[in-house]
């Protein structure tokens, strides 16, 4: 019997400690630690190479690690741990699917690897397919079924049987916008039906949109973590403004950023760009000083910092490089 | 038993490309047996030459001489002229010439003296005729040392062409009946063609990389995953077996059931499907895609049916080719099928060697299958 712990400041549904892994002297997960939290939808962000998939290979014990441990529900993972297996989903980067079979027949395989029940079976793969909204293709293959809609199969089948704990490797690569936010908003609704969710990608406004945790990873090590409010605090930016159609003189500049709350301003090309720390009216301050001038201006952005900035930030290097 | 019920589903998914190569089959099976039936009737048809005979002796073994050929050929009785004896020859009205001496017994059984003949230069009918009358007289100078007049000679002589040979066929396993060895021959062919591309094609799929993750990731244990697929294979390649043995039943009737060696068809068949699901499981294993799986298995199909014997019968193959056939179970499965036709009723040399083929069969199966375990235990570590 399975028992989850997911008190304040106990161990959480997925515990990971000082994880290593190596691929020879390529060290892939340099002393990983996670705690996942029952209910949450997780998220792992980092840039491709960052370790993101093979901690999840290690989650799901399709990978020997060198040193560490990992706990799932309570237990130690292992490859023969199918107690604790039998309450995992995977939904992988790359369409897991037979060719062969309809996507009916490929939803219920896969459910059949959990669930013995033919009439409970049906029950769930009918579920399922409502779920992702593939009513009207259960007969088809595979192989008739757009990119978007082999996305949505590719989540059905591993997720048909009701799983406690989700994990989803990049399941958006290469998916439409339309398909993108549907299956965005299919995490959400199995995340509200009790579902855990551990989510990897390298798309921060998915990671940022739907994760109520993220953890941020650069070269197998986890640089940050915490809610998106949590990570965007760490770092001193609190607002982005951008004016553009600017014209300034040195004196102008100097005006500019000397105005409280600029901590930095960039010219260039008759783009003004500034940060500032977090504090009201900024923009406010910005605009009244450029009026005060007489200095016109043109289209004017401003922008919450974003978890690409904390990256940079940590690391010095854009989280798309 | 998911697993089992997800491999069933893809082979049924596969059930066109099954009946497509055992259509194939029998297509082939019928055609083959059709023309080299056909064949072998024209092959072996006794042909007449056109003799001219001068005979010069009135005694009873030239007599005898004259009726043996004519048993035999077309015999003209000739002048013995030059001219029209060269006539004959150029406007080939006679093939060949016998010049049957005054004395004919003293000189060419007693003395043995040469017979003249006279021949188109370079024709092979002349040989064929040479032969004929040489056994003759070899015949005939063993009666005459063995003491026989030239009429007692003549007469034994007589004798011996009466004499005809016949085979009792009850099982009805010589001869023209053995349609069934071509269906036979061919099995290795159609047993590499199904299961290596169906049986190929299904663990090519299951061995995804993507797809075995999620198999592997789920509660039912590797081992038993495994189990359940090679059960279902084994299944399949039974089924497809018994499909066969009762194709050759039907087609064939009692002239194949009643044989004797019914039971050694059987057995030999079933080493090779044992050996080629080997192949087919090492096939599927090692193709890194369903191209490449196409081509290794056209390779292995085709190539071990045309240096196995199944294409090309054992007998005009070389011996340097024959040697290297060896390494191939195709080989031996036909060098199995090939006992089976020579042997009625199987002696215990032929019966052993039959089972030797057997026993070479089942271990190149063994070999086969330790090689694609071994192969996908790397897969899945490198995986």
């Amino acid at each position: 019997m399975i028992k989850t712990v997911d008190h304040a400041g106990a161990e959480g549904l997925v515990h990971i400690e000082n994880l290593v892994k190596r691929y020879g002297s390529f060290v892939a997960l340099d002393h990983l630690n996670l705690d996942v939290k029952e209910g949450e939808i997780f998220g792992l962000l980092g840039p491709n190479g960052s370790g993101k998939t093979t901690a999840i290979n290690c989650m799901l014990a399709l990978l020997k690690y060198d040193k560490g441990m990992i706990r799932i529900f309570g237990q130690e993972m292992a490859p023969d741990n199918y107690q604790v297996k039998k309450d995992m989903g995977i939904v992988l980067q790359n369409v897991a699917v037979f060719d062969e079979l309809t996507v009916y027949e490929n939803i219920d395989y896969f459910c059949g690897l959990y669930v013995k029940n033919k009439i409970r079976r049906k029950e769930l793969v009918d579920e399922a397919i409502r779920f992702v909204g593939l009513e009207e293709h259960r007969k088809m293959r595979p192989r008739k079924l757009s990119g978007g809609l082999l996305r949505r199969l590719n989540i059905a089948c591993g997720i048909a049987h009701r799983p406690k704990l989700i994990f989803m490797d990049e399941p958006t690569v290469a998916v439409d916008p339309q398909s993108r936010n549907r299956i965005l908003e299919g995490i959400m609704e199995l995340n509200r039906q009790g579902s855990t969710i551990i989510y990897t990608s390298h798309y921060m406004e998915e990671v940022e949109q739907i994760c109520t945790r993220i953890a941020i990873m650069d070269h197998g090590r986890c640089i940050a973590s915490g809610t998106k409010e949590q990570l965007t605090g760490m770092i001193k930016t609190g607002e982005k403004i951008t004016i553009e159609g600017v014209a300034l003189d040195e004196e102008q500049l100097r005006k500019i950023r000397g105005l409280p709350h600029v901590f930095q301003a960039d010219y260039e090309n008759g783009i003004l760009r500034l940060q500032c720390t977090e504090a009201k009216h900024n923009l406010v301050r910005v605009l009244h000083c450029l009026e005060e001038q007489e200095i016109h201006f043109g289209r004017v952005f401003s922008e919450q910092p974003t978890l690409n900035d904390v990256f940079l930030h940590i690391t010095g290097t854009q989280l798309r490089d | 038993m998911t697993v089992f019920r997800g491999y069933i589903k893809v082979i049924k998914s596969n059930r066109l490309m099954i009946c497509f190569y055992l259509a194939i089959f029998f297509a082939f099976s019928i055609l083959f047996q059709t023309t080299a039936k056909s064949a072998d009737t024209e092959m072996y048809q006794m042909r007449g030459v056109r003799i001219g005979v001068i005979n010069n002796d009135d005694g009873a073994l030239a007599e005898a001489l004259v009726r043996y050929l004519s048993g035999i050929h077309q015999i003209t009785e000739l002048d013995d002229e030059i001219s029209v004896l060269q006539e004959k020859l150029y406007y080939r009205a006679a093939d060949y010439i016998v010049r049957i001496p005054e004395d004919f017994y003293e000189k060419c059984i007693s003395e043995g003296k040469e017979l003249e003949v006279t021949m188109i230069p370079g024709s092979y009918t002349g040989i064929y005729v040479d032969q004929q009358i040489n056994s003759f007289l070899n015949n005939a100078a063993v009666y005459q040392k063995a003491g026989f007049t030239e009429e007692e000679t003549a007469d034994a002589m007589k004798n011996r062409e009466n004499v005809r040979v016949e085979l009792a066929d009850d099982k009805s396993v010589a001869g023209d009946n053995k349609d069934y060895i071509y269906y036979f021959r061919y099995m290795p062919y159609l047993y590499l063609a199904v299961f290596g591309f169906v049986l190929g094609d299904i663990l090519w799929s299951f061995q995804k990389k993507e797809l075995n993750r999620r198999m592997m990731a789920s509660p039912v244990p590797l081992r038993r995953q495994k189990l359940e697929g090679m059960l279902c294979m084994s299944l399949f390649g039974v089924g497809i077996w018994v499909l066969l043995i009762l194709g050759a039943a039907v087609c064939y009737g009692k002239s194949w059931t009643g044989s004797a060696n019914v039971g050694y068809y059987i057995l030999n068949t079933l080493a090779l499907l044992f050996c080629t699901l080997s192949v087919a499981f090492l096939a599927g294993t090692i193709s890194p895609n369903r191209d490449a799986l196409t081509g290794i298995v056209n390779i292995l199909s085709l190539g071990m049916c045309f240096l196995g014997g199944t294409f090309v019968s054992l007998d005009v193959m070389s011996g340097s080719i024959k040697k290297i056939s060896q390494f191939l179970p195709v080989y031996w499965y036909e060098k199995a099928n090939d006992i089976l036709t020579d042997f009625s009723v199987m002696t215990e040399t032929a019966r052993n060697q039959v089972f030797q083929a057997v026993g070479i069969q089942i271990v190149f199966g063994a070999a086969f299958f330790c090689l694609a375990v071994t192969a996908a235990r790397y897969k899945q570590t490198e995986g």
